[in-house]
Order: C-alpha cells, then structure tokens, then sequence
C-alpha cells in the first residue's frame, strides 16, 4: 500500500509522537537515516511533526508537512532582503527568527578593495552557510570554488512573493512540467528561495501578476489541476486588457 | 480550508484548518456551540527581555467574546500554557519565541476545552515540532450522581461539579486537570476515566483532519 512519489515511497499520515519505527543499534545491523521532522529516542524512532511520512531509496526517513514559518537549514537557497550595512558585513533578512548575515567578500570577484555595494531593500540569492540553532545563520553569494553559480543580487524590476514552503519545494525544479507549461505563454525568470520566496520576472507587469497568480493557486490545488487552470488565468488577466 | 465533523455520539467536534490566511497555523474548533479560534505564530523573533539562550519562549493569550480580558482569562492562560509547554520541543528552537492566540467566538461553556483543544490543531496546523498532539475532555457531575462529558451551560449550570482534563496523545497520561466544585475521590477518579475514554475520540479526530488536510499530497504524480 505505498505510492511512489517523486522518487520517495509515500508510506502515510502521521502525528507527532507516532512511533515510525523500533530502532536499536546494538540489534539491528542495517543503517538508516532520520531526517526532517523525526526523532530518535529511547531506540524507538518518533515523528514530531505532522505531515506525510516518506521513504527514499538510501533508507532516508523524513516528514513532509505543509508549513509556512521557513527554519534556516545549511545548504539551502534562500532569497534574502537587504536590511543594514553593518562595517564588514551586510544584514539579511531570510524569514527565519533571526537576520542571517553575508560579508561583503562572499561574492564573486570581491575582494578587499573591489567591494560589492548593495543598498538596504535589495534582493540577494545565497545558499546557507552556517544555520543551526544554536548560531546566527550566515549566508554566501559563492560556492567552494569562488564562483557566483547563479547565486547574487538580483536584477531590479522583478516581482517577490511570499507562498508556503511545500509550494517552493514543488516548483524549485526547472524541469518541472507546470513550470514549463507557464513558459508556452510567456518568457519569464523565476527564482525560488526553499524560505518561501519567490522572484518573477517577465517583459510585462500583467504577466509578472499572472504568473504570481498561478504560483499561488498551488497552495490550495494539487499540481495537476493548477496545470489545467494556467491557460485560464492567463486569459483573464489578457481579456481584461492590463498593461 | 479543511472541514472536518465528527460523527461520535457526543456533541458534534467540528474543524476548519487555516483560516487566518497571515498566521503560521490556525484553526476555527467548535465542541457543540462553544467555538474558539486559536492561531500560531512561531518560531519567530522575540524581543530580548524574553530570549532564553536554550528554549522558546511560549506566549498564550486569550480573548473572551464580550467584555475585557481579566483575571479569569489569566487562569485560561496560564492552564493552557502549562499543557503546551509539556509537549512542543521548545529546546530545539533556543532564542526564538512561539505565540499562541485565542479568541471565543461562542461560549456554551465549554471554554477551556475547546480552547486547548483549538490550540493542538493550530499547532499541528502550524507544523510546529511536538512529542504529541493533546485533548481536553470536559465532564460534569449532576446532583444525581451522573457524569456527563462535554455538557451545555444549562448542565453544567445544574451541577455539583466540573472537571477538565487534558491527555496527551501516547499513554492517554493527564498534562493538566482543572477542577471546580466538590469531587470525592471516588466520583474524582471516575470523571477520570470517563474522560480518558473521551479523549480518545478526540485524538481520533485530529487524525482523521490530518489525514484530508494531507489527502491531495498523497495521490499526485
């Protein structure tokens, strides 16, 4: 009775404190990875968030759960705003409950005497750095091998919204047919933040809200059925006539 | 927007997820004609006179449906505050704060129930990291000797007592008991069980909201 989704097993509803599994590394010999949203204690594995329970090949457990408050996790994506200049370093805001902050030498072609200027209000994609919850989270404009990768201040003229979590995970891959679907009417740029943001871009300001539009309906329609309504909300927004 | 009736025989449970569209998580939660609404906030930023270097800082804050908020809103509070803080995981958000809010919408006299209960959905609404979900069950005890569990304001008007328990969502272990009026151990401990009985009713609803708030997930390509 498990589902194939996307690469993971579907295995079902749970609660928090619903014991996923008996575990005892003294007993059993096999490994198996927690993640997200599960806890391991007193050799029994719990779920502490609500969600569904997924399985992925490599034996990696986790909950996914339809949350709107974004948690700063290493290694991801985020869109940031700029908030301060603070000497060395810039202050920004990530959506998290603390600002993250970047240094002004964690971009591309920076150094100590070509520095990059950002005023407060500009957008800056970056990946996570150091985010746990014990520290200030801090972010990076450049990958291991000093190179942008995409990552940096983004180009003025754009739109960003703000949509649950889940919807940033569904639409972060490019390939994605929705996605895709979108582009047969207009040529845009979309960058998604895994906090829950995302910046649109397109030639015209009706097309940037329509595309926000479509986006947005992910919230309360499955995948499938936002598809078949993309071509709808187009028209109305064309019908309409806005420039 | 997820709808959910109970079909028990007690009074209908009735839930409506996420309808404040600005909180992390909300509910709208009605036993019978008590309804409460409780919306989730957190974990966000807190101001530095609240900051604890190790957990989350836990707020709860009550509003009646008419008049002011006063000493016996407190009371609600601070019971509800002391049930939540027993179950949400406030270590692994240290510095940060989580703000709870409750409005009455109707009052038939199961208030403090309702509330609790409206505030273990908002939080699981919210997805806020928990060891269990919890359930207040509200019972009253008639000059006859009979318990009636969830009773309307005219019962519970024509009782001898009240009591309020709230289970957690494992062992079915008490997290709070607020009692009014006179209860000897033994009609104490019956309300007791009766309750716990109750609660699993309540724990069952909660599984079957979850389950349609998670049912589009489950069935896409």
């Amino acid at each position: 009775m498990s589902l194939k989704v996307g690469g993971a097993e579907i295995i079902g509803v749970v609660l928090p404190g619903d014991e996923i599994l008996q575990f005892n590394p003294d007993v059993n010999k096999e490994r198996i990875c927690i993640g997200p949203g599960l806890r391991w204690e007193d050799n029994v594995v719990r779920a502490t968030k609500p969600g569904i329970l997924k399985k992925t090949t490599k034996k990696l457990y986790y909950v996914d759960t339809h949350q709107k408050r974004y948690i700063p996790q290493r290694r991801e994506f985020v869109i940031g705003i700029v908030l301060k200049k603070k000497g060395d370093y810039y202050t920004i805001d990530i959506g998290g409950s603390e600002q993250a902050t970047i240094s002004y030498l964690s971009f591309e072609n920076a150094s100590k005497k070509t520095r990059k200027e950002m005023k407060p209000g500009d957008l800056i994609f970056g990946q996570l750095l150091v985010a746990n919850k014990d520290m200030e989270p801090e972010m990076v404009c450049i990958d291991t091998y000093d190179r942008a990768v995409g990552m940096g201040s983004l180009p003025e003229g754009g739109i960003m919204f703000n949509v649950s979590l889940h919807v940033a995970r569904l639409i972060v891959n490019p390939e994605n047919p929705f996605l895709l679907n979108i582009s047969k009417k207009v040529q845009y740029a979309i960058v998604t933040g895994f906090n829950g943001r995302v910046w649109v871009k397109a030639k015209k300001q009706s097309d940037m809200v329509a595309i926000m539009n479509c986006i947005l309906m992910l919230e309360v329609m499955t995948l499938k059925e936002a598809n078949d309504n993309v071509f709808k909300v187009f028209e109305s927004f064309s019908r309409h006539g806005l420039k | 927007m997820h709808i959910c009736y109970s079909s028990s025989k007690m009074a209908k449970h009735a839930c409506q997820l996420n309808f404040l569209s600005r909180s992390d998580g909300s509910a709208l939660y009605s036993i019978g004609n008590t309804v409460a609404l409780a919306s989730v906030n957190g974990p966000g930023e807190v101001k530095k006179s609240n900051r604890h270097y190790n957990r989350s800082h836990l707020e709860v804050c009550y509003s009646p449906s008419t008049g002011q908020s006063m000493i016996g809103e407190r009371t609600l509070e601070s019971v509800i505050l002391h049930t939540v803080e027993q179950v949400i995981l406030v270590h692994l958000h240290p510095r940060t704060a989580t703000n709870v809010t409750i409005q009455e919408m109707q009052s038939d006299g199961l208030a403090l129930s309702t509330s609790v209960n409206a505030t273990c959905l908002a939080l699981l609404d919210a997805g806020v990291q928990m060891k269990s979900p919890f359930a207040a069950v509200t019972c009253c005890l008639t000059p006859s000797g009979t318990i009636i569990i969830e009773p309307t304001e005219a019962e519970l008007k024509e009782s001898e007592a009240l009591a309020t328990f709230v289970f957690d969502g494992q062992a079915l272990n008490v997290l709070s008991a607020h009692q009014e009026g006179c209860l000897d151990s033994e009609n104490f401990y019956a309300c007791l069980r009766k309750c716990q009985t109750a609660a699993k009713d309540v724990l069952n609803f909660y599984r079957r909201i979850m389950e349609e708030k998670y049912s589009s997930d489950k069935s896409y390509n």
